[in-house]
């Protein structure tokens, strides 16, 4: 069990919690209107887009869940890692320079609003609203479910409150996060992004450097983890233990899936000037590239140290990051770590509040041919509705927090990246053929996810796939398949009228 | 032709990979890995071919190929040495690769082909000037 962490820890945790409030209700009163809401009103530049789309795309996913995953798998978890070494420059290419030119010649502030000016579809941008609703329940509620676990660790709530424990630290760090992020909306997002993405970054690289030194280098703790009975040989053989296609099929996910992320692609969105792009991969990449060093440090220094006997085998894979935090880093290091971690979680779930509250009172209402009279209002209200759900589903989710994420990334990855991502490169995607697109990854992830879970009805079928697939990279191949196959068919009939706006972003 | 190869790629790709996902067998799985770095360069070049040709950005996309491809070939068949094979690195060659090979590599080689290539063939201001001219919303700018 856990123990109070030291002075140093609860006060950096809990000086970055009140920092953070406080920028929420600073942020509050420059939040005038839905698109500074929304978008931030369009005016940001290279590299606080570069650190809000950082500090977005890396949560409690990466921080916690990426050491718990690599202690239960070993290496083959960096398949999801490994992706961000090209996938700034596959958005760059292939989505950013055209999402950014759209919002500039016509209102988009959100992913289903791309959908609906390259398509000219509410029901495309219906089932987009659907898909980014679904897929934000799932990214929420993994934030909060780490935010639980890290709360859980630092204050020491589980002797204090036993079974209670983490609904009250969930519930705690919920609280927080709807005071800062529906208060402030995106303006509030981005501005603590900066300062999160900078900690994320800074406590990465001490915590990556501090567990090289408290595992003996890095050749040190891999051939103590290989010469371990615990661990073997399998846990640093990237395709070992690990399935192909579970190990590639993560890899497929997290570099292709990354064009259907709403919450990277939104913030291409309020790039004050799109010729800034031309470093952004650099700049997304270094700074993704830092961050990750916490996974593969703390990773590997905790199977080593476990497998010295300088750390008893963990209760739950999740607890490797908060574990060496608490028993090896300095109280100063880690109180800087926990802070970072905090913002990891904090920056991405805000993000999911705004996307997901859009998605409510703005993409949903539109596809179905009404408008929210006041739409920034009834976000904040689509915000706490939003956060409250995300936090029920996480804690009956019961399950890693990285396994949480990849669902959730799924959903986005399977629906909307083939209809973007193809969509605005190449002009015969009809709008039937994106529709059945999106219904189909959406469809596909959630049913195979399903399947592949339950145990209450025994007559249901298992999936028809080999062992270990993910069931993400499957529902992402049937989207991009059925985007294909629907085109062709439905090419002679559906005459392809596309928004001369959106046509002449499209050729550029 | 780079544009159309990049699209019938895809086209063919997309089903080839739910296909090698159902059917059992080392086989399958060695098509699964070979489609599965090929789709995201596949991509790149739907996006950026211009009247069929990739200029200056050919080269780089090869490497990036041939850098994903080449770095799963290595994994595959250093699958199982971790004891008795060589260490590169501090690591196992099979995870040097992954760490060096798959992640650093393709960083330097995406963002400096993207960052040289943007001024030639990513945006260059004159069309920017004649988007906003033809299309930015008149009610903005006042």
């Amino acid at each position: 069990m856990l123990e109070l962490a030291s002075p140093a820890v609860i006060w950096s945790a809990v000086l970055y919690l009140a920092a953070v409030v406080g920028i929420g209700f600073w942020a509050a009163r420059r939040t005038r209107s839905a698109k500074d809401f929304f978008i931030a009103g369009q005016g940001i530049g290279l590299l606080v887009t570069a650190l809000a789309a950082t500090s977005a795309a890396f949560s409690g996913f990466v921080f916690i869940g990426g050491p718990g995953l690599a202690y239960r798998i070993g290496l083959a978890s960096m398949f999801i890692c490994i992706p961000v070494g090209f996938t700034s420059g596959l958005l760059c290419w292939v989505v950013a320079k055209r999402l950014r030119l759209l919002a500039g010649v016509r209102e988009v502030y959100t992913i289903p609003d791309v959908i609906r000016c390259r398509y000219g579809s509410r029901l495309a941008a219906g089932l987009a609203a659907v898909a980014v609703i679904v897929g934000t329940i799932g990214y929420l509620g993994a934030q909060l479910q780490a935010l639980g676990i890290l709360i859980e660790a630092v204050f020491g709530t589980k002797a204090l409150l036993g079974a209670w424990s983490l609904p009250a630290a969930m519930a705690l760090g919920t609280l927080v996060i709807l005071v800062y992020a529906t208060a402030g909306g995106m303006v509030a997002g981005v501005y603590t992004d900066v300062v999160q993405g900078t900690l994320m970054m800074g406590a990465a690289v001490a915590v990556f450097f501090h567990a090289l030194e408290a595992g003996g280098g890095l050749e040190r703790m891999a051939r103590t983890i290989a010469g371990s009975e615990a661990f073997g040989p399998e846990h640093l053989d990237p395709l070992g233990a690990t399935p192909v296609v579970t190990a590639l099929g993560l890899f497929f996910v997290f570099a292709v899936g990354t064009l259907g992320q709403p919450h990277m692609l939104h913030k291409f969105f309020m790039l004050d000037d799109p010729r800034k792009l031309k470093w952004m991969p650099l700049a997304i990449g270094a700074s993704q590239s830092l961050c990750l060093l916490i996974w593969l440090g703390v990773g590997l220094a905790v199977p080593a140290l476990v497998a010295g006997g300088r750390l008893a085998p963990l209760a739950h894979p999740d607890q490797a990051a908060p574990q060496f935090l608490l028993g090896f880093a300095p109280p100063l290091l880690a109180g800087l770590v926990i802070a970072g971690i905090l913002a990891a979680i904090m920056s991405t779930a805000d993000s999911f509040v705004n996307i997901g509250a859009a998605a409510i009172v703005r993409d949903l209402p539109r596809a179905l041919g009404m408008r929210v009279a006041d739409e920034l209002r009834w976000g904040r209200v689509a915000g706490v509705a939003l956060t409250a759900a995300a936090a029920v589903f996480a804690f009956h989710y019961g399950d890693l927090i990285a396994l949480l994420g990849t669902f959730a990334f799924g959903t986005f990855a399977a629906a909307l990246a083939p209809a973007i991502a193809v969509g605005l490169n190449w002009r015969r995607v009809t709008a039937v053929a994106a529709s059945a697109s999106i219904a189909t990854g959406m469809a596909v992830n959630l049913l195979v996810e399903f399947l592949g879970r339950q145990t209450s009805f025994a007559a249901l079928p298992k999936p028809p796939f080999v062992p270990g697939v993910v069931p993400a990279a499957a529902a992402m191949a049937a989207s991009f398949t059925v985007l294909f196959a629907v085109t062709w068919v439905s090419r002679c009939r559906a005459s392809v009228a596309i928004d001369p706006a959106v046509e002449a972003v499209m050729e550029l | 032709m780079a544009r159309r190869a990049a699209l019938v790629f895809l086209g063919l790709a997309a089903p080839a990979v739910l296909v090698s996902l159902v059917i059992p067998g080392p086989a399958a799985g060695v098509l699964f890995a070979v489609l599965a770095m090929a789709f995201p360069v596949a991509l790149i070049v739907l996006a950026v071919a211009r009247d069929g040709r990739l200029g200056g950005l050919g080269p780089p996309l090869a490497l990036l190929l041939v850098v994903l491809e080449g770095g799963v070939a290595a994994m595959l068949l250093l699958r199982g040495r971790v004891a008795d094979g060589p260490w590169i690195g501090g690591l196992p060659a099979a995870a040097a690769v992954m760490i060096y090979g798959l992640w650093l590599a393709p960083l330097v080689v995406v963002a400096l082909a993207h960052a040289l290539a943007f001024d030639r063939s990513g945006l260059r201001s004159e069309d920017l000037d004649e988007l906003e001219r033809r299309f930015r919303d008149p009610g903005e700018s006042a």
